[in-house]
């Protein structure tokens, strides 16, 4: 067994290295003795014939048409993916193309592809900085945010509670959104490396749904060390003490 | 000759005692101080001065090699005997740059110098030259760098095409950088659009390409600009109209010879007729290795090699160009890096193991190194300790010691060991 991990259209959405925790899900499946393969995938014509997770990073708003042509391709594989199980994590604009639809600050109105309850809205003021939330599953999960638009409808089932940043805004107090295995999130850039907790939540659904057992081990213990001093720079940067928990 | 007009006086008394003032508080320190007090009581100083040089102003924009091309694009046109006045790479938004014109101008305010080249932020560019009109503009690539601030490549492009539009004369675009391409289609008519670009052979020679946020699908025809023909360690080829010009770089790399190639191009645009190839070429042979980009220098009796990492593009070429197997290398982020989220996709892999990860950014940085695959022996937060244990180390099994550093972490490295030096 070797699970594939596909990373969607790594072109056109990977502005702040959000493709990369498609890299992460490998090398922490491979220091648990697992093997693992990150496959780019731009279009579904090099789709491969497994698919243990999906990874959809954040792009600019002038790339959001294009990438909806190139996701709408992988419209029916996209909600198989999301009714079995298959973990998908979407960042950023990613995440916005995975909802109901985004309306943008000049007025165009794009529809999503609906695999996630809620649309993005316009918000006064583009934010930018550090994004501390509170998440029933995983602790405290740190990152940054950089985003134009709020993030409505994710009420029933939002990724966590806001410490410190902007996240869903309109005075949710919310950020993110889950629906089953399917993640939405503003935490942009290397977000499962930063918070291993969120990424070994992943991994363990892929092992489950592979019949086999993932344990962190190898290198994870050391790596996690520099996680963890990360998050604390950042939280307490942020305004958040006890940043562990 | 010079820049500048009669009725400025009394604001550049003002402008000239503020900055005595602030030298006596810190001795041998240059201030934006004495600019805003200028600029406050003369507005329109800056935008009289930068419009008054005889041969015109020329800028240098873009989001990465803008400070390495000014400084080729200054010594090419110095070596053709002009007189230039140049900012310092650091002042670039109008209080600076209103400064640096009051270090040279006399006391009426003027400026000597035939022609001004400024380096211009893509993001106060747009802004400080407002009302400015530049003979030549010049514009190096499109990165997304600097995130926190830009947001996305879109508004990059967007600020640089304001730059452009300030060109009466000349627009000079890498013609690899689709977004500068579609830019110099906008061009008004009486304004002639220059381009340099790299040849096939150069690009596939490139590793991982060229970096830029979209590259050109098709080569620049060396009947339509100046094509970097090769590369080869620290010497470049380029066709110029059929003409093979070899020339120095300061540095290992692509992306050295493609700043010579614009700075060679921009210098043609400027000077026109006086322009010759063998002399621009002798001015870059005579440009000295940069500080802090594959400079080695002699430290505490040790060789040691500065590695400067300042947006994802110079990431990945720097860490390429670090020797296979280097033993010992020490690897500082500072604080100028908001979010290192940005520089994820480049692949650190070959490094294999970094001997101390520093800076106030140390614990991301290690994280970043860790998911390549790459070995750390230790973390050290603080620069300063890092960077003695580092140099008291032995002489290392393989290579020179190395050190890669972001802006800050240079500046902070340069000060604890007591090297002075350009930029
Ligand atoms: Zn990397």
């Amino acid at each position: 067994m070797s699970f594939t991990i596909v990373s969607l259209l790594p072109t056109l959405q990977n502005t702040n290295g959000d493709a990369q925790n498609a890299q992460v899900l490998a090398m922490r499946a491979r220091w648990a003795g697992l093997e693992a393969d990150v496959r780019a995938v731009d279009d579904a014509a090099v789709l491969p014939d497994r698919v243990d997770a999906v990874v959809l990073g954040s792009g600019s708003d002038a790339s959001l048409e294009a990438s909806r042509e190139r996701l709408l391709g992988l419209h029916d594989e996209l909600r198989r993916w999301g009714t079995e199980g298959v973990p998908i994590l979407g960042v950023g604009t990613g995440w916005e193309l995975l909802s109901w639809g985004i309306e943008t600050g000049d007025g165009r109105s794009i529809e999503g592809l609906g695999i996630l309850p809620g649309r993005a809205v316009p918000r006064a003021e583009r934010v930018t900085g550090d994004l501390v939330v509170r998440s029933p599953a995983f602790g405290m999960l740190v990152g940054f945010e950089n985003h134009a638009r709020d993030y409505i409808g994710a009420e029933g089932s939002p990724l966590g509670r806001v410490l410190a940043g902007g996240g869903n805004g309109r005075d949710s107090g919310q950020e993110g959104v889950v629906m089953g295995s399917v993640f939405g999130t503003h935490l942009h850039g290397p977000v499962l490396a930063k918070n291993p907790a969120f990424a070994d939540r992943l991994l363990t659904i892929m092992a489950e749904r592979a019949g086999v057992d993932y344990t962190p081990g190898g290198r994870s213990e050391e790596v996690d060390g520099y996680a963890a001093a990360a998050r604390s720079v950042q939280a307490r940067a942020a305004g958040v003490e006890a940043p562990d928990a | 000759m010079r820049a500048g007009s009669l009725c400025y006086g009394p604001a550049i008394l003002v402008g000239r005692l503020t900055r005595f003032a602030a030298r006596l508080r810190k001795p041998g320190g240059g201030s934006a101080v004495p600019g805003l007090v200028v600029n406050r009581i003369a507005p329109n100083y800056l935008k009289r001065t930068l419009s008054g040089f005889p041969q015109g102003l020329v800028v240098v924009s873009g989001s990465a090699g803008k400070s390495t091309t000014t400084k080729m694009l200054v010594a090419i046109l110095r070596e053709h005997g002009v007189d230039v006045f140049t900012n310092p790479s650091t002042a670039n938004i109008s209080q600076g740059l209103t400064s640096a014109l009051l270090e040279q101008a006399d006391w009426r305010g003027r400026v000597p110098g035939e022609v001004a080249v400024l380096e211009m932020d893509e993001g106060h560019g747009a802004l400080v030259m407002q009302g400015v009109d530049a003979r030549v503009v010049c514009l190096t690539n499109v990165m997304v760098d600097q995130i926190d601030r830009f947001h996305d490549s879109e508004m990059v492009a967007g600020m640089l095409g304001r730059i452009a539009a300030r060109a009466g004369e000349s627009v000079v675009v890498n013609a690899d950088d689709a977004y500068l391409e579609r830019l110099a289609e906008k061009v008004g008519p009486d304004v002639s659009v220059r381009r340099f670009g790299v040849s096939q052979s150069v690009l596939d020679a490139a590793p991982r390409g060229l970096g830029y946020t979209e590259t050109s699908t098709t080569r620049l025809d060396p009947a339509a600009g100046v094509v970097i023909d090769s590369v080869e360690g620290r010497t470049t080829t380029l066709l110029d109209e059929g003409r093979r010009v070899v020339a120095g770089l300061p540095a290992r790399g692509t992306h050295y010879a493609v700043d010579a190639a614009a700075a060679y191009s921009t210098a043609k645009a400027v000077l026109g007729e006086r322009f010759s190839g063998e002399t621009a070429a002798r001015a870059l042979d005579a440009i000295p290795a940069v500080f802090g980009r594959g400079e080695r220098v002699t430290v505490r009796g040790q060789e040691v090699e500065f590695v400067l990492v300042q947006n994802p593009a110079s990431y990945q070429l720097n860490v390429d160009s670090i020797e296979p197997g280097t033993s010992d290398i020490l690897f500082a982020i500072g604080s100028d890096v908001r979010d290192p989220s940005y520089f994820w996709p480049a692949d650190a892999s070959s490094l294999r193991r970094v001997a101390i990860v520093s800076g106030s950014k140390a614990a991301e940085a290690a994280l970043m190194l860790a998911y390549d695959g790459v070995g750390i022996d230790r973390i050290e937060p603080d620069l300063a300790r890092a960077l003695d244990d580092f140099l008291a180390a032995p002489a290392p099994t393989a290579g020179v010691k190395t050190i890669v550093f972001s802006a800050d972490s240079m500046r902070r490295t340069r000060a604890h060991l007591g090297l002075t030096g350009t930029e």
